[in-house]
């Protein structure tokens, strides 16, 4: 039986799309799968730091673990994502727990783990007595040394590490779009899926975009947490 | 102390270069003279199993083949032949048409598939060889407790429907499902899902109530899910045929032509069905279960 | 959660497919293992060039630092994805990529290596009579590599990683595996795959650290996290 077709679209123009209000709207658009994307991502940071920074203080000030640590964040490094997401939705699909959050948010996490911890654990062993010194040669009090100098500096350091897996974590995060879910990554996915590149790179700049946005808020709240005056102590002692 | 550094720099570049290059393979012979056969299966575990058959039936009778790692799909298959990357490659004749064709009208009858893309190939420098009596078609497969029959019968169930991301854009798929003209069905939602066991994973778990997948899916009975009847006829013909670079045939003649037709002819929808159950069910290798094939048949 | 991991055709590794495949599994380490250092080889030489840009030049190292950081967040089956209609399936479509995300680490690395050089050291070399050239080579890169052995692991153990991705273009060596066991639900090559792309990683990564102290044996005083 013959039916006719309709022309099948393709290469759909990049900015054409990016400025097509349509596209921003609704239950498939730009701003839902932005929404999508941004909450798993923050609250995967959000987990990955109220967990790592606590543990990584204590363990960096009882001098524990040391030789491990560095071996660990490499180890991280060398897990392929995508391979433990795709491993866990069968999983996920055969327990009864649906395509998400699970598997994408494990592998997420595994993730943001790694950079979050080792900063903060670096910044708590290596905060640098010569700051110290400096601070208090300017007649800083000790408590106020500790406060306002050790903390601070190490919190410039945690903060990099936050912003290191924050930025990790949402460039990541499309595969979540291969593995039965949505957000920002679906139009990579839908671009490869039907030989449309003008939607895949479309869907490759939003998430680059995204990317750089968290990275830039991240460094103006680091700017901001940070006062003037330590950061310029921070930075010529500590180089 | 400086100089020292150059030397072992250099030392270690040199020795990544000879290392790098002494991970080589070598090449077989071949007992008719002839071009390299490249032949590439596309990446999913029938086609790997498809031009593993191929690949090992020809090399048995003589020719000099190259079987490719599989990679990529349609797309990339014909862009391979094209761009004369490779050499023969094995498709369905309905992918073929909306792939060459877009505008074409699709069918359900092999017979006017193929006179559609027959010149399409010839345009890229390809030839169409005889379709096979294997076919490996779309399929609207639902959980076996569903009280539809056929694809129409599912217009009001409210069902959640999972299809990989090409689906929802092609005219013989979620296009057509949803077209009012054709079938007509609301859905309750869309999940888009990679092309493979997901489906059925994802269909088993209830996340979707309804998904499009292929015909020989060995999952399909194995979970006891069901076919619904293409009762309008959407789906176009899928039977399996070989395309082959012009170029290559003329150099072989008549000779290649009949060897891979006779093959082609030998392929029954069940051989699929058999093959798909080794590789994803029992979990064997393609050229494995490529190679048990055609020493059944007595083909090598 | 256990009899899902070890149905009997599907255990969690099948140890008869590991002996039987060896040649398979062999050849996509071997795979792997070239694309990791083409893609690595590619960068390094790229990220030379820009770090010396950077440096000869103060005001070009905030947007190379942005170009390298926006190729980063790119992601990586987008990249495929677009250049495979360029360059086709090749190893060109996918060691372009991996080379462009260890760009970021490199250049960022080599830069500060060069940074870390005092002035006072520089004033001395040229003191010497040193042309600018073997000034570079023969002073400053001495005192920068341990930074650039600092970037290279992180730049091996990433591309490593990102390897396994570029299988969805048929070039990912284990990551092949990887993708066949997903593609068939399939537990045994995707944790030969994964198992052995870590394994990979870290010894290609205690290699770059052995080597890293072979070339630079005055650099193991004093304690670094690097």
């Amino acid at each position: 039986m013959m039916i006719a077709q309709a022309a099948v679209p393709r290469d759909i123009g990049v900015l054409e799309w990016l400025f097509d209000s349509t596209s921003w709207t609704g239950t498939d658009g730009i701003l839902s799968s932005l929404g999508d994307t941004v909450i798993l991502c923050a609250i995967v940071v959000v987990i990955a730091t109220i967990t790592m920074v606590p543990l990584a203080s204590w363990l960096a000030h009882t001098r524990r673990g040391e030789v491990s640590v560095s071996w660990l964040v490499t180890l991280s490094r060398a897990i392929p994502t995508f391979a433990v997401a795709g491993l866990l939705v069968p999983i996920s699909l055969r327990s009864g727990w649906g395509f998400e959050p699970w598997p994408i948010f494990i592998a997420l996490l595994l993730l943001a783990l790694p950079p979050i911890f080792l900063n903060t654990y670096t910044a708590i062993q290596q905060v640098d007595p010569g700051a110290v010194d400096a601070a208090r040669a300017m007649g800083y009090s000790e408590t106020e040394v500790l406060f306002r100098v050790e903390l601070a500096l190490a919190t410039s350091v945690i903060l990099a590490g936050v912003r290191v897996a924050a930025v990790t974590v949402v460039a990541t995060e499309p595969i979540r779009a291969f593995l039965g879910g949505d957000g920002l990554g679906r139009y990579v996915r839908d671009g490869l899926g039907q030989n449309n590149d003008g939607l895949v790179i479309a869907g490759a700049m939003l998430i680059a975009g995204l990317a750089g946005l968290t990275a830039l808020s991240f460094r103006s709240v680091e700017r901001f947490a940070l006062p003037d005056g330590v950061r310029r102590l921070a930075t010529s002692a500590t180089r | 102390m400086n100089y020292s550094l150059f030397k072992k720099l250099i030392l270690l570049v040199v020795a990544l270069a000879v290392v790098m290059t002494a991970c080589g393979d070598g090449d077989g012979d071949s007992a008719i003279d002839g071009p390299t056969i490249r032949l590439r299966g596309q990446d999913f575990s029938e086609a790997v199993t498809i031009a593993e058959v191929y690949g090992q039936y020809l090399q048995a009778k003589g020719y000099d083949v190259e079987i490719l790692t599989p990679a990529g799909f349609r797309t990339e298959a014909i862009d391979g032949l094209r761009n004369d990357e490779l050499d023969l490659i094995v498709d369905y004749i309905g992918g073929s048409l909306t792939a060459l064709a877009p505008d074409a009208a699709s069918s359900s009858d092999p017979d006017e598939v193929v006179t559609i893309i027959g010149p399409a190939y010839e345009e890229i420098g390809a030839t169409l060889l005889d379709y096979s009596p294997a076919v490996d078609g779309d399929a609207f497969v639902v959980r076996g407790d569903s009280p539809a029959s056929t694809i129409s019968d599912v217009a009001d169930l409210g069902y959640v429907f999972g299809a990989s991301a090409q689906c929802f854009e092609r005219p013989q798929c979620f296009l057509g499902y949803t077209d009012p003209a054709i079938y007509g069905i609301t859905f309750a939602e869309t999940v888009t899902i990679e092309f493979g066991p997901l489906l059925g994973e994802a269909l088993a778990a209830g996340e979707v109530d309804a998904v499009v997948w292929n015909t020989t899916a060995p999952q399909i009975t194995e979970q006891g899910f069901k076919v619904l009847e293409d009762d309008q006829g959407l789906h176009p013909a899928q039977n399996i045929a070989p395309i082959i670079s012009t170029e290559v045939l003329n150099e072989y003649g008549d000779q290649l032509r009949d060897d891979l037709n006779e093959l082609s002819a030998m392929i029954t929808t069940e051989d699929l069905l058999a093959w798909n159950t080794e590789t994803d069910i029992a979990k064997r290798e393609s050229d494995d279960v490529a190679a048990e094939w055609l020493e059944e048949k007595g083909l090598n | 959660m256990i009899p899902l991991l070890a149905q009997a055709a599907n255990p969690i590794v099948r140890w008869e497919y590991f002996i039987d495949e060896w040649d398979q599994i062999r050849r996509a380490l071997v795979e792997h293992l070239e694309l990791t250092v083409y893609a690595v080889a590619l960068g390094l030489i790229v990220s030379a060039g820009l770090a010396a840009i950077a440096l000869r030049y103060r005001w070009m190292v905030t947007p190379i630092n942005g170009f390298t950081a926006f190729l980063y967040t790119i992601p990586s089956v987008a990249l495929f994805g677009i250049l495979v209609p360029y360059f086709g399936l090749s190893r060109l479509s996918a060691v372009l990529p991996l080379a462009a995300y260890t760009l970021l680490i490199l250049v960022t690395n080599i830069v500060a290596g060069f940074n870390s050089v005092s002035p006072e050291v520089r004033e001395a070399a040229d003191g010497m009579g040193m042309t600018p050239a073997r000034r570079v080579f023969q002073v400053e890169l001495p005192l920068a590599m341990p930074y650039i052995i600092a970037g290279l692991r992180i730049a091996v153990v990433s591309t490593v990683g990102l390897v396994t991705v570029a299988a969805i273009i048929g070039q990912g060596g284990l990551g092949r595996l990887i993708l066949d066991g997903l593609r068939r639900t399939f537990w045994t090559p995707m944790t030969i795959g994964s198992s052995l792309s870590i394994l990979l990683a870290l010894a290609l990564d205690g290699l770059i650290l052995l080597g890293g102290r072979w070339l630079t044996p005055w650099a193991q005083r004093g304690r670094g996290v690097l």
